[in-house]
């Protein structure tokens, strides 16, 4: 049975999501997303710069083959999302939207006022929103009442590659949401997405781990393979930790008397 | 002298020099349309609308593009 992953009724067989910052250059990051297996990248939207116009990397990107996400960041407030998420949609004529809200410029975590707000807003609006929060099993639910199409918890602070600082809290989520649970930001090495994979996430979004890596696409590959892996062994139903031992061989026909 | 704000910064024009349309504005400064999407005074400018949206002196208008992110 096809075991892809649904969001706002499309499918993918991918359940990797890769950002397409901090990559070396337009040829690395492209490859990079080829080998990753992803369906998904995420692109953001800024000012063109005037003097410097050689920077589009919308070329660099086959969009028969991957869905643009465009994300909001930079945004510092709700009316500062809801305006990029209009211009990105006048931009791409899509709807879907990773919303982002992220006041504060030193762990860059989500505010979940303003991003609840803006859900709201644009979700009335007829987009398809991806909201970026904290691991915030109250804030995920509210969103999920506001119509939203995923979460997006934060495993760790974005670019930190921390790893599943929030573990805890994101279970709660996985176990309370009724739509996918992404698991973005903080993820630094392939075992930290299969850590997240095997404990029920829907997906996982990777960008710097991969783009900073020595060699970018051979780590997209490692991701994708690791996304596999977790996945696979959390259909398999794994069974929990214990204390103390569990003999894996006979505790009996010892060769000892007695 | 005419002016508009572009991008923030305020950018003069000779007298009847001016562009006249977001698609000569984006002619004049050599900004591929295809991958470019327009604010005037706030209000959002389909690419399509381009050619025809008139500019008037003293606008601010915001030019944005997709740029690489997460």
């Amino acid at each position: 049975m096809a075991d892809n992953l649904v969001i706002a009724g499309r499918e993918f067989k991918s359940r990797l999501m890769v950002g397409t910052g901090k990559f070396a250059s337009n040829s690395i990051m492209s490859r990079a997303i080829e080998k990753s297996g992803t369906e998904i990248v995420t692109v953001a939207l800024r000012r063109v710069d005037i003097e410097n116009k050689d920077d589009d990397m919308l070329s660099a990107i086959d969009s028969s083959k991957y869905l643009l996400l465009p994300n909001t960041s930079g945004a510092r407030s709700a009316e500062e999302a809801v305006r990029l998420a209009r211009l990105a949609r006048a931009a791409t004529g899509i709807n879907w939207l990773k919303l982002e809200v992220t006041p504060d410029p030193y762990y860059l975590l989500p505010d979940p006022v303003e991003t609840l707000k803006a859900a709201q807003i644009l979700v009335k609006e007829g987009f398809v929103v991806l909201p970026y929060i904290n691991a915030d099993p109250v804030l995920a639910k509210r969103l999920q009442d506001a119509g939203v199409a995923t979460v997006m918890p934060l495993a760790s602070p974005i670019g930190s590659n921390q790893g599943l600082k929030t573990r805890a809290a994101i279970e709660i989520i996985i176990e309370q949401a009724n739509v996918p649970v992404v698991v973005d930001a903080g993820l630094g090495l392939p075992s930290h997405a299969a850590e997240a994979m095997e404990m029920g996430a829907d997906a996982v979004l990777v960008n710097t781990a991969i783009a900073t890596a020595d060699k970018p696409e051979e780590m997209a590959e490692a991701f994708k393979l690791a996304v596999q892996a977790g996945r696979m062994a959390y259909q398999c139903g794994p069974r929990a930790a214990s204390r103390t031992a569990n003999a894996s061989s006979p505790l009996t026909g010892f060769l000892r008397s007695s | 002298m005419e002016m508009l704000k572009i991008n923030g910064v305020d950018r003069e024009f000779p007298a009847g020099q001016m562009p006249k349309t977001i698609a000569e504005l984006l002619e004049q400064l050599r900004i591929e349309t295809a991958t470019v999407v327009a604010e005037v005074d706030g209000l959002i400018v389909e690419r399509e609308k381009f050619a025809k949206t008139k500019l008037s002196k003293g606008q601010s208008i915001e030019l944005v593009r997709f740029v690489p992110g997460g």
